[in-house]
């Protein structure tokens, strides 16, 4: 915890934190008097169970809503003082279900992430070619640029929304939960890209539902629950069997992951005398 | 392969160092084709017929030179009908691309929702019910702000949710046109030629006050679409992706949704509710495009040749003898409408 502390107050300056910040949707809040500092050149990883209020957080960084107290602020000057599209210059969003456009190609798609450096009168700049160009590189759709978006696979789908969020140019990357409709090939190589763009010194947050994948890939881990970070730090630190206990209500052992050493959850059997899992194991023996 | 991908990327127009605005082939190509098809149209508007102005003709009566019954022709009978027709296709056309962008759905039409009923229920009244106490197209317009007003509320969501928007549209719609036939009824017992125009919509003995209205109508709210265009393209992509390009989604919805329904109160109150224009054009105008943004102008310019080439086939079908033009844009839109049941039920949406 003290190491993550340490990054924290480093990077309080540059970068998104939030300030005691509460969220409601008009109803009891969702996020309650939050505070927490976005590491900056971070891969930060947020979980927790479902409506703990994570990606309500996410969005709030990314001005889709707006606290109803506290404040955000990103690069130490408060979020809602930004003119909208310079904020999209520093921050950009990749929500849990965007519309990909009727008729749309790749190409067309990623250019769209292009609208913050845009003026009504300048709707090309020969910095748009080059952002297309290292996005689609990057998420490898060079050969599938003219390809409908509708034609895409679900992997293929994601990796050009991520593509266009890319061909936007940002600092900061928010995903909300990127891997929720991929299948499990697909989540790990989204994760990877992940990976090399905070390499490359990107400040990514991703709102991920598997712990596991949260433990082997964030360098900031952050555990929310009720509307409030219960704990955060290095993935090593944070992540125990205690926690997962009282947060997800799942009794565990905490592994280390024998390909990474990364803390790796594995739950006990919730049926530890029942018929089902040992009714399993015996059939699989007796095929073997 | 290249070929193609150097065919997908978009030349410059540069003015200066000020203005750099992509432009793409295809959409050119797209919309020179859809102008010289309009200019076809409208050629054959003026001269086909028993009263038609003899094509070797046109040219000189088009630049002031027309006698006799070709003046009459040109400057008081077809004149002004095609000039409102080009005007109120594009209005409708524009109307239901600013609409579809909004609700994310072809459904989600001025036509099919109310904004055209309403709009033809205001000026029902007040043409009708309380001549001279408010212009038509203000009666228009207040008629199809109501019809809205009742829409937005009746889904409790706002627009957001296409699937409500489309029942809560298709009540209101249906209220509105109950209303202008009583309307009709109570004023006009015998005469069912109103009840047509004002049910269906029709473009039959319309002067140059009609086109002036609907052409003013166009230079407003054209200029005012276009500096919405690009953000409306951000929301089609979802409000939170929109947000978070930094393009206000509530924002772009409220603007979007006051120009098409000032622009579906100008089309009614020059010609009354006429159907599925708004409908099929921006989405023909989606399909000659492929996505590449700005097929609101496109969507406008396929509005003005629908209406067109339907009301060329009001006054020249052998059968027709006076239809409304309105039916004819019913039917091509009911055709429309099967060929989108067949494409959903193909991809297995249905």
């Amino acid at each position: 915890m003290e190491k993550g502390t340490a990054l924290t107050i480093q990077a309080d300056e540059r970068g998104l934190s939030a300030r005691e910040v509460t969220i409601s949707y008009g109803g009891d809040p969702i996020v309650r008097e939050l505070s927490i500092d976005i590491p900056h050149g971070g891969l930060t990883m947020i979980i927790g169970p479902n409506g703990c209020g994570k990606s309500t957080l996410v969005k709030a960084f990314a001005r889709v809503l707006k606290p109803v107290g506290g404040r955000i602020l990103l690069h130490g000057r408060d979020l809602g003082g930004y003119r909208a599209k310079e904020a999209a210059r520093q921050v950009a969003l990749l929500p849990q279900s965007p519309v990909a456009p009727d008729g749309i190609t790749v190409r067309g798609l990623v250019r769209r992430g292009r609208y913050p450096h845009h003026t009504l009168l300048r709707q090309w700049s020969p910095a748009d070619d080059a952002a297309i160009a290292f996005a689609l590189e990057r998420t490898g759709l060079v050969e599938l640029a003219d390809a409908q978006a509708s034609e895409l696979s679900g992997g293929q789908r994601q990796r050009a929304w991520i593509a266009m969020v890319l061909a936007q140019e940002t600092e900061l990357l928010l995903l909300d939960e990127p891997t929720t409709f991929l299948d499990i090939a697909h989540q790990y190589e989204l994760l990877e890209l992940c990976g090399e763009l905070h390499r490359e010194g990107r400040t990514i947050v991703a709102v991920l539902h598997d712990l596991n994948q949260a433990a082997r890939f964030a360098s900031h881990l952050v555990v929310m629950n009720e509307g409030r970070v219960v704990a955060q730090g290095p993935p090593d630190e944070v992540l125990t069997a205690e926690l997962v206990a009282e947060v997800f209500g799942l009794p565990c052992d905490i592994v280390p992951d024998p390909r990474t050493g990364t803390p790796m959850v594995v739950p006990h059997a919730r049926h530890p005398a029942g018929e089902h899992a040992p009714a399993g194991r015996a059939q699989v023996a007796d095929r073997a | 392969m290249t070929a193609t991908a150097e065919r997908a990327r978009p030349g410059v127009l540069r003015i200066g160092r000020v203005v750099a605005l992509p432009v793409h082939r295809g959409y050119l190509l797209a919309a020179l084709a859809v102008v010289v098809l309009l200019l076809g149209a409208s050629v054959a508007t003026l001269t086909l017929g028993r009263l038609g102005i003899p094509l070797g003709e046109l040219p000189g009566a088009l630049v002031g030179g027309a006698e006799g019954s070709d003046a009459f022709v040109l400057e008081r009978l077809r004149g002004p009908r095609l000039v409102v027709a080009i005007g109120t296709g594009a209005a409708l056309g524009l109307s239901g691309a600013l609409f579809q962008s909004v609700t994310r759905n072809p459904l989600g039409s001025p036509d099919v929702i109310g904004l055209g009923a309403g709009a033809g229920a205001g000026a029902a009244v007040f043409a009708l019910l309380l001549p001279g106490t408010l212009p038509v197209w203000l009666g228009a317009l207040a008629g199809a702000a109501l019809a809205m007003g009742l829409v937005y509320f009746a889904t409790g969501t706002g627009f957001r949710n296409p699937g409500r928007l489309i029942v809560a549209g298709l009540g209101v719609a249906a209220m509105a046109f109950a209303f202008t036939e009583y309307v009709v009824y109570v004023m006009e017992r015998d005469r069912a030629s109103v009840l047509m125009a004002y049910v269906n919509g029709s473009l039959s003995a319309r002067d140059w006050d009609h086109a002036a209205t609907i052409w003013l109508v166009l230079a407003v709210v054209v200029p005012l679409a276009a500096l919405l265009g690009r953000r409306l393209d951000a929301s089609e992509m979802g409000d939170e992706l929109a947000a978070g390009l930094g393009a206000d989604p509530t924002r772009t919805r409220v603007f979007a949704v006051t120009l098409s329904v000032v622009l579906s109160a100008g089309a009614v109150s020059v010609a009354g509710p006429i159907a599925f224009v708004a409908l099929t054009a921006p989405q023909i105008a989606r399909r000659l495009t492929g996505g590449t943004g700005a097929h609101q102008a496109l969507a406008a310019l396929v509005g003005a040749l629908l209406l067109v080439l339907a009301d060329l086939a009001a006054q020249q079908a052998p059968w027709s003898d006076g239809l409304p033009v309105g039916i004819y844009t019913m039917a091509i839109g009911g055709v429309y409408l099967g060929y989108l049941l067949v494409r959903e039920w193909r991809r297995g949406r249905l």
